[in-house]
């Protein structure tokens, strides 16, 4: 099958000063079936979160080739990487990375206003999405009133809200307990498995990955390892 | 509402950055209030000297002169070619000592021979009572803004440099000259203007043959200020001035006075402007991450423009609005103080009210537009790693 995301050979220097600078990625290859849920793993600083970045189109390579969604998007101009990214990838981070000044409801419609959406269109796929997660009642709540787990609940909400074909979760337990981390990782698998949506995670957590179909091993800006999950 | 809870996020510093464009504002509306005042004054005046010459004596200026001529003078002026009419009139001050400056127009008494009926179009309209009539004597018209100053009223009398004088009506308000005068018959006028007069010159002239100055109406096709020169070179020991010497002595000094007033409040108001800069370069740069999260969520450079720009112009706006409530305010409260002594300083135009408000709101969008700028081209990844 054509894979949804296919990231050729890319590499990435991010230049600190003038004299200094770091190879993030040195040819990293990764190529994800649509459907597939893909763990990222690897030490600090060996390229995780570039390459996903990169493969989310938050990020350009300096060289290389990326694919996503059949469309080749390495070469696309500030604008068109924008648009694609709100309507193709949704992005769950570890802080949670929520408005702080806007309701759950408010912070998941952003998304969809920022794709095109009008605002009561907005509200009502927001709306529904934050009951899939279990958050009818934390509707007109700000970031400051939820707990961990819940606010990353609204995360995925607002990742989901465009529908699309890909979700990308840099850390997404890694601010949580353990008992809560299993909740967020269950929700994502739930989306995975009834949506079809696709999910690159990168992680530090063993158990995370171990939810995963396959777990991606990063060293040094390359791939240097895969892992597919038994079961 | 967003941009509103986006920008009270941070309550002290928003408060006191839209307190710095509200005072801006207030120091426009309040010098403005002023400036408008004099323009319209002026503006009157420009009306009202548009179309005619007005003669005085040779130290006058203008139809400003106290300056005693004599009516045969009217004659004189009618035997130049292109006078249609000439009108003698008696102008002094209503205070013998003026011991308040005023701005603007001070206090005064004036009085006409009736010969510009059919000849003025500049026309002050009776709002109580009547006008003045040919035969009338010891009675008075007075001005809209020296009515609560004079305590006056139709049927009552009022004090004019010592004698009673029977109120029989009141003007309406102009907002130029005639706010400021009592209309007095010229007989009576005249009788005061010889009181004034040392007391060996006053003996020997005949009160009615005085006058302070005198309105010349032209032919149509004569023109004004061709006429005032001609006048001048034919009749001796006057001043003659037209539109262009009103402009020159008048509205040209109110100009350059009105401009100081407008740019010191610009300034203040530029203060403002760049206490906005700052807020919003500090509000950028704090809210670094929250730029990353929405640009991962889709937002484009130009929706991330717009969002800071619409909360410095929010800013902007909120304190041009309060800036116009308090400057009304006070121009209010500065009015009623000034009512009793007829010194009405404030006029706030709706031009300058919208215009001050637009200005604030301008500022705002001006303000913001590099802070946006700045938090548009954040590159996102970085943005996302800004702790």
């Amino acid at each position: 099958m054509e894979p949804i995301i296919r990231v050729t050979d890319v590499t990435r220097r991010y230049r600190l000063g003038k004299q200094n600078y770091v190879d993030a990625l040195r040819g990293a290859s990764l190529s994800v079936a649509p459907g597939e849920m893909v763990a990222i793993m690897g030490p600090s600083g060996s390229g995780k979160s570039t390459l996903m970045h990169i493969a989310g189109c938050l990020d350009r390579p300096d060289a290389g080739e990326v694919w996503l969604v059949g469309r080749r998007v390495d070469t696309l101009k500030g604008r068109e990487l924008a648009r694609l990214r709100g309507r193709e990838v949704g992005f769950i981070f570890q802080g949670f990375n929520l408005v702080p000044t806007m309701t759950a409801l408010e912070n998941v419609a952003l998304a969809a206003e920022y794709a095109g959406a009008s605002r009561k269109t907005a509200a009502m796929r927001a709306q529904a999405l934050l009951e899939n997660v279990g958050l009818a009642d934390r509707l007109r709540h700000v970031p400051s009133e939820l707990s961990g787990g819940q606010q990353q609940r609204v995360a995925i909400a607002r990742a989901l809200v465009n529908e699309p074909a890909i979700v990308m979760g840099d850390e997404p337990t890694g601010d949580l307990d353990t008992a809560t981390s299993n909740e967020i990782v269950g929700i994502m698998r739930d989306i995975n498995r009834d949506r079809g949506t696709t999910f690159v995670i990168v992680t530090h957590n063993p158990e995370v990955a171990a939810a995963c179909d396959r777990t991606v091993q990063m060293r040094d800006g390359v791939v240097d390892g895969q892992l597919l999950t038994a079961g | 509402m967003r941009t509103l809870r986006s920008i009270f996020r941070r309550k002290l510093r928003a408060t006191l950055t839209i307190f710095g464009i509200t005072i801006g504002v207030l120091a426009l509306v309040v010098m403005g209030s002023i400036a408008e005042k004099l323009s319209l004054l002026v503006d009157g005046g420009t009306e009202y000297y548009a179309d005619k010459v007005i003669v005085s004596g040779s130290t006058g200026m203008g139809g400003f002169s106290t300056e005693p001529i004599s009516t045969d003078l009217i004659a004189d002026i009618e035997d130049v070619d292109g006078v249609a009419r000439a009108a003698g009139s008696v102008m002094m001050l209503l205070e013998t000592d003026p011991s308040a400056v005023s701005m603007g127009v001070a206090a005064n008494i004036q009085a006409t021979d009736f010969r510009e009926e059919g000849f003025e179009t500049f026309e002050s309209e009776i709002v109580e009572g009547r006008a003045l009539e040919r035969d009338d004597r010891g009675v008075a018209v007075v001005g809209a803004d020296l009515v609560s100053r004079l305590d006056a009223e139709v049927g009552g009398t009022i004090d004019v440099r010592g004698e009673e004088f029977e109120v029989i009506g009141i003007l309406g308000k102009t907002l130029t000259a005639p706010d400021m005068a009592v209309q007095i018959p010229l007989a009576d006028a005249q009788r005061l203007l010889v009181a004034d007069l040392p007391s060996a010159i006053a003996e020997s002239v005949e009160p009615a043959t005085l006058i302070t100055s005198i309105a010349v109406y032209l032919d149509a096709d004569a023109d004004p200020d061709e006429m005032a020169e001609v006048i001048a070179h034919q009749v001796p020991d006057i001043t003659a001035m037209g539109p262009a010497g009103f402009e020159a002595s008048v509205k040209e000094p109110l100009k350059i006075f009105n401009q100081i007033i407008y740019a010191i409040a610009v300034v203040s108001l530029l203060v403002g402007g760049l206490s906005v800069v700052n807020t919003m370069t500090m509000s950028v740069a704090e809210r670094t991450r929250e730029v990353g999260v929405r640009k991962a969520i889709g937002a484009t450079d130009g929706a991330i423009m717009r969002q800071f720009i619409a909360e410095s112009a929010v800013m902007g706006l909120i304190g041009g609005l309060v800036g116009l409530g308090l400057g009304a305010l006070i121009a209010a409260g500065g009015n009623q103080a000034g009512a009793a002594s007829a010194t009405e300083l404030f006029l706030v135009t709706p031009r300058l009210a919208i215009g001050s408000v637009a200005f604030a709101l301008v500022l705002g969008v001006l303000s913001g537009l590099y802070p946006a700028w700045h938090a548009a081209r954040l590159n996102p990844v970085q943005a996302l790693r800004y702790e």
